[in-house]
């Protein structure tokens, strides 16, 4: 029975959410090849949540323990893995990673290692013919990429947040092995908070973007407060006509012209939209707009709208998603 | 930095110029130091035209090409001139100054990429994001020139990314600049170089349609949405069949001080006649330039000095009836070149070596060509009716009928009348255009526009109508400046706040304006 | 002090992305190619060591097509020594191969002090050929490096993860690929532009195998589902949380 390997990531010892989406996307690959997946955590000991993974589709948990694995050691979790896919009976089918930051750094390593390549940042994956079909975003999402797998094992890395994780448990038995990868050279000597407010509008998860709409500067600490609400995801941004009229930093400016934004979630308050604006928040993910105008050419653009006045609305969505967090 | 020839300008007339210099030195053995100063990132970027291409500058410059060889479109074929309502259309013989048999459609941008690699290919040193901003001079002479500074935060300091200025002195500088070229304007003030009448211009906007239903012939309006006093008309071209070029000019003289052409094309686009083109097509390039229209009589006296040449749409050489500058640039371009040759070649660069490109172009088809329209912008400064009537007549007469000059007020001194009707934005809006221009200015760059102080709110409403790009806005009764959405056209610049060079690839990025 | 800088010839990212006919690759008609944004973060870092260490050698090397001449003309302007391009019309849709071709042409030149990459390309955002590179030539490695002191041998790095900053050292010489925050690039100078043309820039052809990544196509992204308006004021919140919950999944 062949193995497709689901590598996981822990922090501080504890699993990251994203290891649930490798697994689901490791079980749909074995599912279509009638192969197993073994969820590989590197790490000092198991991590806590790793008695999950058998419910999201894992036939097994493997622990890959190693001196100085407590922290990320690229060089020596690259071995371990590219070890465990050639050792045992067979060459895996299949090694699958997030396309986290750690999986950015961690999967090139792996497939080089194979001699293989990597089809980075995929957002599906069929099986068709017995070879991996991958579809990887190319041009900024401009265009999608379908790809065929041909390495033994294909090597992945999925992007985050787009496979939901899904219940399909499997036995999940889990076990510890050492693994015989000394760290390497290259070391994690700390990791430390990024600057207070470094969180740039550019590469936030959640955005929440305020217009004129706001009608003054004080008030954009509604969305400030909305912002708190999501726990720490959110960067507060503007439109540049309120950059241009003084009441927010540069820094904060989405929609200049040009600059593109792709949070999961984009929040555009008492902005009307216009098209460079539009342009530059189009590839966000999910796009919710808050205006008074029905009229609104953000409207057009939104996923879901909500009209009516923002500073009723706003609040409202806050407490909301406060009680919710 | 030391070169023997510096262009300002990497536009037709520029690199025609440098590329028959190149030619010359290599024909001759002697190789020739020249520099090409583009203000925009790449060539081409900052070029935008009609554009309808008379072919036989071309061919001169490129003896050994055919018509098939030169990056143009198509030839073309069929035209049509249609006198416009607001609801229909009235096709009008083509006047024999707008017949364009023989001509071709093209892309300025694509012509001047095309022109950029055979420059290079000779060994010109093309500079792109390099603003000339100023004039060296030693005297009398032109010396060279001075770039602009890069880098700067909006109060005017060195930024991290700050990149000073450079002086490039040159044994000549050709000023080819375009339209409104501020080096051209400040060198004939310093000189005293003056002309018979004011340069006019008109201001164009244009936009390019990917379309479902092909166009096959080359269409030219007048009248609506005009108003009847003011002097322009409108112009559709297919790059294909399916990919249109669609645009509006009016003349800068207009007096409704209301006057917004960025809505006069909005408008024109809802017109039974290309509405039923622009059908379920999409909007790809949008893009405004202004053109010198006064003509002949506009001319500067003279278009050399000591150690410089003034070339193309900056010396207004347009001839505004068949709607052509381009081939005339070009022209100028290679008679520059043969005057810098000869005048190298016996050793300095000096005013009266280079006066022999004036007599070249003198000579030449150009001033023949504008001097036999020299009056038909003019006609209309009273009016459309009144001026078609004029220019009818000229055009049958061969221009000797009205044949003295005409004289004519400056754009600036035409009078405006309080505001009219401006009703709301079809099509798209100021911002949205900008963006379709490839604009992605950083907002942070200084201002480059020198704007009057005490700007009451009548004058910021017409400023907010003439510019096309929305740099201008009334807000409360206050001027507000947007200086990042510029995209120098130049328009304000003829009526009201001062354009300046700001930092190198700033403003639009036109592909196939 | 020698360091190579690996660069890479890419559509401006303002491109508007037509398919080609071949239904596999970017229609480049009237396209506007630059060097890759990461990458000049790269020669910008190796400009800047070799001038702190006053002496040395900053060599660019590109895999592309012959236009890919001009990419490598830029990096010349902005300082770098001399280039290589090692060309082929077809860049290989498997970024190893790619690596192959890299590290065989960077063991010939070396040995080096530092090799730099971009974090990633902007056309196919692979982010793989630096690390594939550094494990092929057995150098330790940092990707998506935001800030980087190198002393004594040790290289200090910086790089951004999910909410935080990882701090990370190896020993020099190393790979590194960089990221936004590292340094602020140089515009070319005049002088530099000039100059680039009579550096030397040496072409090799080169033929790559297949690999193991086939690219059968490329399209599109589907059209965005129409959105709605969920509803009226502060009362539609109930129903937006809901939705974002559970239709948008991103609650």
């Amino acid at each position: 029975m062949t193995t497709v390997l689901a590598v996981c990531e822990q922090r501080d010892g504890a699993l990251r959410k994203v290891s649930s989406e490798v697994v689901t996307g490791a079980r749909r690959i074995a599912d279509a090849l009638g192969a197993e997946v073994e969820a590989l955590v590197l790490g000092s000991g198991p991590a806590t949540g790793a008695d999950q993974l058998g419910g999201f589709g894992a036939d097994r948990v493997v622990t890959l323990t190693g001196d100085g694995f407590g922290t990320y050691a690229p060089e020596g979790y690259a071995k371990a893995v590219a070890d465990r896919a050639k050792g045992g009976q067979a060459v895996a089918a299949a090694v699958v990673c997030a396309a986290s930051a750690q999986g950015r750094d961690l999967a090139p390593r792996i497939a080089a290692r194979l001699g293989t390549g990597l089809a980075a940042d995929v957002t599906d994956v069929t099986v068709e013919g017995g070879a991996l079909i991958a579809i990887r975003p190319v041009y900024a999402g401009k265009a999608l990429l379908k790809v065929k797998l041909t390495g033994k094992p294909a090597v992945l890395s999925l992007r985050p947040n787009v496979f939901t994780p899904v219940q399909r448990p499997k036995a999940g038995t889990a076990s510890t092995v050492a693994a015989n990868a000394p760290a390497g050279r290259v070391t994690v000597k700390e990791i430390k908070a990024a600057e207070a407010g470094a969180l740039d509008v550019a590469e936030a998860p959640i955005v929440i973007s305020g217009g004129r709409g706001l009608k003054e500067p004080a008030n954009f600490k509604i969305l400030e407060d909305l912002a708190h609400a999501f726990g720490g995801r959110a960067a507060v941004g503007a439109s540049r006509a309120v950059v241009d009229a003084g009441w927010r930093p540069h820094a904060d400016q989405v929609g200049q012209t040009g600059k593109t934004v792709s949070p999961t979630l984009y929040v555009a308050v008492g902005i009307s939209g216009a098209i460079q604006h539009l342009a530059g928040m189009r590839t966000s993910k999910v796009i919710v707009a808050i205006n008074k105008d029905k009229d609104a050419p953000i409207f057009k653009v939104a996923d879901y709208g909500v009209v009516g006045d923002l500073f009723e609305i706003v609040p409202a969505l806050t407490a909301a998603v406060k009680s919710h967090a | 930095m030391e070169l023997d020839v510096c262009i300002v300008g990497g536009g037709p007339a520029g690199l025609a110029c440098a590329i028959e210099l190149a030619r010359l030195g290599k024909k001759d053995g002697t190789e020739l130091n020249i520099g090409v100063l583009e203000k925009a990132e790449a060539l081409g970027e900052h070029n935008l035209s009609g554009a309808v291409v008379n072919p036989r500058a071309l061919r001169e410059l490129f003896p050994d090409l055919k018509d098939a060889d030169f990056p143009f479109r198509r030839a073309v074929d069929k035209e049509a001139v249609y006198m416009l309502t607001g609801g229909s259309q009235v096709r009008i013989p083509t006047p024999p100054t707008m017949q364009n048999h023989g001509n071709y459609i093209a892309s300025i941008c694509e012509l001047v990429r095309w022109l950029g690699g055979k420059a290079e290919e000779l060994g010109v040193n093309v500079f792109t994001g390099f603003p000339a901003a100023s004039l060296l001079v030693e005297g009398d002479r032109v010396a060279g020139v001075r770039t602009q500074a890069a880098g700067l935060d909006r109060e005017g300091k060195p930024t991290s990314s700050y990149s000073a200025p450079n002086d490039l002195t040159a044994r000549v500088t050709a000023l080819a600049e375009g339209t409104r070229g501020t080096l051209s304007q400040a060198w004939c003030q310093w000189q005293n170089v003056g002309s018979e009448n004011p340069q006019i211009f008109a201001l164009g906007v244009k936009e390019i349609w990917e379309t479902k239903k092909p166009l096959d012939r080359i269409i030219h309006t007048l009248g609506w949405p005009l108003p009847t006093d003011a002097f322009g008309g409108s112009f559709c071209y297919p790059l294909e069949p399916n990919l249109v070029a669609l645009g509006i000019v009016v003349g800068l003289d207009y007096p409704d001080s209301a006057l917004d052409i960025h809505v006069l094309l909005q408008r024109l686009k809802l017109h039974p006649l290309f509405r039923e083109y622009l059908e379920g097509g999409e909007l790809v390039e949008w893009g405004a330039k202004t053109i010198p229209e006064g003509g002949y009589y506009a001319l500067p006296a003279r278009r050399s000095g000591d150690g410089v040449v003034i070339l193309g749409d900056a010396a207004g050489f347009v001839d505004v009836p068949s709607l052509k500058g381009i081939h005339y640039a070009m022209q100028s371009g290679l008679f520059a070149a043969r005057t810098i040759f000869q005048a190298l070649k016996s050793g300095a660069a000096t005013g009266d070596k280079l006066r022999d490109y004036d007599r070249l172009v003198n000579e030449s088809y150009i001033i023949q060509d504008m001097k036999k329209t020299r009056n038909m912008r003019l006609a209309f400064k009273d009016g459309f009716y009144v001026g078609g009537v004029k220019a009818g007549l000229m055009t049958l007469t061969g221009g000797k009928l009205f044949g003295g000059k005409i004289a004519m007020h400056s754009d600036a001194e035409a009078e405006r009348l309080t505001p009219g009707v401006s009703p709301g934005n079809p099509g798209i809006s100021k911002v949205d255009a900008v963006f379709k221009s490839g604009n992605s200015t950083r907002d942070t760059i200084p201002s480059h526009l020198i704007v009057g102080k005490d700007i009451t709110k009548e004058v910021a409403d017409f400023y907010s109508h003439v510019c096309p790009a929305g740099v201008y806005e009334q807000v409360d009764g206050q001027l507000r400046v947007n200086p990042p959405n510029c995209v120098d056209c130049k328009a304000t610049d003829v009526l009201g706040p001062r354009w300046t060079p700001r930092e190198g690839g700033s403003g639009p990025k036109y592909k196939r304006m | 002090m020698k360091i190579a800088v690996c660069i890479k010839r890419v559509a401006d990212s303002e491109t508007r992305v037509k398919v080609a006919a071949d239904g596999k690759s970017l229609d480049d008609a009237g396209v506007k190619f630059i060097l890759n944004p990461y990458d000049e973060f790269a020669v910008e870092e190796a400009l800047q060591r070799k001038e702190k260490a006053g002496s040395g050698e900053v060599v660019v090397l590109a895999l592309g097509g012959a236009t890919s001449q001009e990419t490598i003309r830029t990096a010349l302007a902005m300082g770098a020594d001399r280039g290589v391009l090692l060309q082929t019309d077809a860049i290989p849709a498997d970024g190893f191969v790619t690596a192959q071709a890299i590290t065989a042409e960077l063991k010939a030149g070396g040995p080096w002090d530092l090799v730099l990459f971009g974090k990633m390309a902007i056309d196919d955002y692979n982010s793989q050929v630096g690390p594939m590179v550094a494990e092929l030539l057995d150098l330790p490695c940092v990707t998506a490096v935001s800030h980087l002191t190198i002393e004594g041998g040790t290289a200090t790095a910086e790089r951004e993860i999910e909410g935080a900053v990882e701090v990370v050292q190896c020993q020099v010489p190393a790979v590194i690929t960089t990221d936004k925050g590292i340094n602020e690039p140089r515009y070319p100078a005049l002088k530099g532009i000039m100059a680039a043309k009579k550096k030397p820039l040496e072409v090799k052809p080169v033929s790559l195998g297949g690999g193991a990544i086939e690219v059968l196509g490329m399209v599109p992204p589907a059209a965005r589902k129409e959105g709605r308006i969920v509803g009226e004021g502060a009362a539609a919140v109930p129903e937006l949380v809901k939705l974002l919950r559970e239709e948008a999944k991103v609650l």
